[in-house]
């Protein structure tokens, strides 16, 4: 979903100080959360997500996607702005050195993967946690790709890129499949860590113990 | 750091470093969502504005071959880990937390 110089006509410096702003914010909450214990947590899931954004999984209609990890970071450190932080080092490195994504739309790119798909993810487990954590980290996780392909898609209308409701349809259609993906990831990724360092995995996402009885 | 932080991220960089490897072979070249959505659409190609050193994970010179590939997702998987950690400790050590 990374979107190219070009694409964003005159509108990409609105989508540079919205995520601006936001960095900012997400700097913040680094300043007062991160500690000794959680950032090795914090820069392997970096590194994971720009490794796994580069493999691309085949969907129909010759089409691709690949995870982009913001419901994931949101709902492991319990905040959006924690997915922030991380897409945006991600996001900024891809488009420096790999030209992946334009660097005029990096404020777009912060502002659909990192931003939307952070609060969409975190909001969705949020709300839906009641019903089963699995289900809802799946769910968080589709929805966060899905709502930021549909934002991106508008971003697209405005600019006068795409035409509103092709634009919507299509990306709407892409990203409902290539959210199944991102979904089954979270869901993996976190039982993973539950696995191997349960004491990383915070209290809201954690499975029941199994209790002790005598 | 203590031992158990350092293994962990070992751990962690090691399957990143698995992905970043097999991904130029494994990944999908089809468009992904947004460059398929734009080809329906028959949006042209835009150029970029700036010029990355490694446009695409590839290394000029070598576009076809996809040990470049490999090679610029190891090292962007790296930096990104160096980068990620250098500013997670730099901001909390502001804070006064980077002690255990």
């Amino acid at each position: 979903m990374h979107i190219p110089d070009g694409f964003l006509g005159w509108t990409w410096p609105i989508f540079w100080i919205i995520a601006i702003v936001a960095v900012g914010y997400s700097l913040k909450w680094a300043r007062e959360n991160l500690d000794e214990r959680n950032i090795p947590l914090l820069a392997v899931l970096a590194a994971g997500i720009f490794a796994i954004q580069a493999m691309n999984i085949p969907i129909p209609w010759g089409t691709s996607g690949h995870m982009v990890g913001a419901a994931l970071i949101a709902i492991l450190f319990v905040s959006p702005w924690a997915a922030v932080l991380v897409l945006s080092i991600v996001l900024i490195l891809q488009g420096l050195i790999f030209g992946d994504g334009g660097m005029t739309a990096l404020g777009a790119n912060i502002v659909n993967m990192g931003i939307i798909g952070g609060f969409v993810g975190f909001y969705s487990y949020k709300t839906l946690k009641g019903v089963g954590r699995i289900p809802a980290i799946f769910i968080a996780g589709w929805a966060s790709i899905f709502i930021a392909a549909i934002a991106c898609a508008l971003e697209m209308a405005i600019a006068g890129t795409f035409p509103l409701t092709e634009g919507l349809l299509f990306m709407g259609l892409y990203h409902a499949v290539i959210g199944i993906i991102e979904g089954i990831i979270t869901v993996v990724v976190i039982l993973g860590i539950e696995r191997v360092r349960p004491d990383l995995v915070p209290e809201w996402v954690r499975g029941k113990k199994k209790e002790v009885t005598g | 750091m203590n031992t158990r932080n350092r293994n962990f991220i070992l751990g962690g960089l090691a399957v990143a470093l698995i992905i970043a490897i097999l991904a130029p072979f494994l990944a999908s070249s089809n468009p992904d969502g947004l460059e398929s959505t734009a080809e329906s659409l028959e949006v042209p190609e835009s150029e970029a504005a700036f010029q990355s050193p490694l446009p695409d994970y590839a290394i000029p010179g070598m576009e076809e071959n996809p040990l470049g590939g490999v090679v610029s997702l190891i090292l962007g998987t790296i930096l990104v880990l160096l980068v990620a950690l250098g500013l997670a400790k730099l901001l909390s050590k502001k804070n006064g937390n980077g002690q255990p």
